[in-house]
């Protein structure tokens, strides 16, 4: 049942693999930093007659790592945030299609064993595999999806999908 | 009705983790090995380790603050009472999940933060010239290492235990990022 669930948000996705390379990043230019900025704090400290210009070059390029670092971690929050926004959103709309779906079968007057077969439709299963997993005959199952589709005026599987996405695809009055 | 969104079935998965916390963590938690258990005490790798687990720790402790909503001090704030109170939730058998910390275990987190951030601060003392040798640093960097070995035990005795009480698989989530709670548990 979850072979087609949640694809856009699998572990491993792009914006998942491009958030831990940032965060690599993060976490070994910090480390960087802080070793540079100890070496300079320490050659400050020891102050052996280096030249000023020298210093002064020290002291810049452990700025701009400062601020690469800065940048990267802004850059890693966003996507985070992101992240967590699609996923916000895509739990509501799976909320709301939940009810959709309810309030067409209520509409239709589903039974109850209509309705978990109608369910497994609209998730892609085949007559023989709802047969399996509600332990019934094949033709059962096939009896009940055709007082489904004669419930709903449709006359397949296909339209009964296109109810749905019909629904969802719609411009906003 | 049923829209199962993958992984166990009956379970709900929650990104809770980020990628930064997950590196630091880990990070640190090789640090600790390899200095309590491999390094020299007197040689420069100990203090290179030292030097790196601190990094990792001001960084974990800049991401409390600028990090994502899980990570940051505002979903685990210090605080003994609910500490109590969740010692008190456990006992009455409360069957909810925290997605972040659960108070005890933010004790915990604040409690491994500080004692790093002890051990490291007396270990580079004991290397400057104004410390060496200098007894009740030497004595403070012992103790603090005696009590992040209390700590370390507890900590993983804590997280065993909640996994056990919680089903929820807290060592993965730690790994992946995420936690899967059964469906029938509420989230806190």
């Amino acid at each position: 049942m979850n072979a087609t669930a949640g694809k856009l948000l699998r572990p491993g996705g792009p914006d998942e693999r491009r958030a831990a390379v940032l965060a690599w990043m993060v976490v070994i230019q910090a480390l960087c930093a802080l070793f540079f900025i100890g070496d300079v704090v320490f050659d400050l400290y020891a102050g052996d007659g280096q030249a000023p210009g020298h210093l002064w070059l020290e002291g810049f390029v452990a700025l701009v790592l400062v601020f690469g670092l800065g940048v990267l971690i802004v850059e890693l929050r966003q996507l985070l945030a992101r992240m967590e926004r699609v996923t916000a959103s895509l739990m509501a709309a799976r909320g709301e299609m939940a009810e959709v779906i309810e309030a067409f079968f209520s509409d239709w007057g589903l039974t109850p064993a209509e309705r978990d077969v109608a369910l497994m439709i609209l998730k892609g299963f085949d007559n023989e595999s709802i047969a399996g997993i509600r332990g019934r005959a094949v033709g059962t199952i096939r009896a009940q999806s055709a007082a489904i589709y004669g419930k709903a005026g449709v006359d397949g599987r296909t339209q009964l999908l296109s109810l749905f996405m019909e629904e969802l695809l719609a411009e906003p009055e | 009705m049923s829209m199962n969104s993958g992984g166990r079935p009956g379970a709900r998965k929650y990104r809770v983790w980020d990628p930064l916390v997950r590196i630091t963590h880990w990070g640190v938690a090789l640090g600790v090995l390899l200095n309590a258990a491999l390094t020299d005490p007197e040689g420069t790798l100990h203090e290179q380790v030292g030097y790196v687990v601190l990094g990792l720790v001001v960084l974990r402790l800049l991401w409390c603050i600028v990090g994502p909503r899980m990570a940051r001090f505002a979903a685990f704030p210090p605080s003994p009472a609910a500490a109590l109170a969740h010692v008190r939730d456990m006992l009455g058998g409360d069957r909810a999940v925290h997605l972040s910390h659960n108070p005890l275990g933010a004790l915990m987190a604040y409690n491994l933060w500080l004692t790093l951030l002890v051990l490291s601060i007396t270990g580079i003392m004991m290397g400057t010239v104004a410390f060496f040798g200098v007894e009740w640093v030497e004595e403070v960097h012992e103790a603090a290492y005696g009590w992040l070995m209390v700590s370390v035990a507890l900590h993983v005795g804590g997280v065993l235990f909640d996994q056990w009480r919680t089903g929820v698989p807290l060592v993965r989530a730690m790994i992946d990022g995420r936690k899967a709670v059964a469906r029938d548990r509420p989230v806190k």
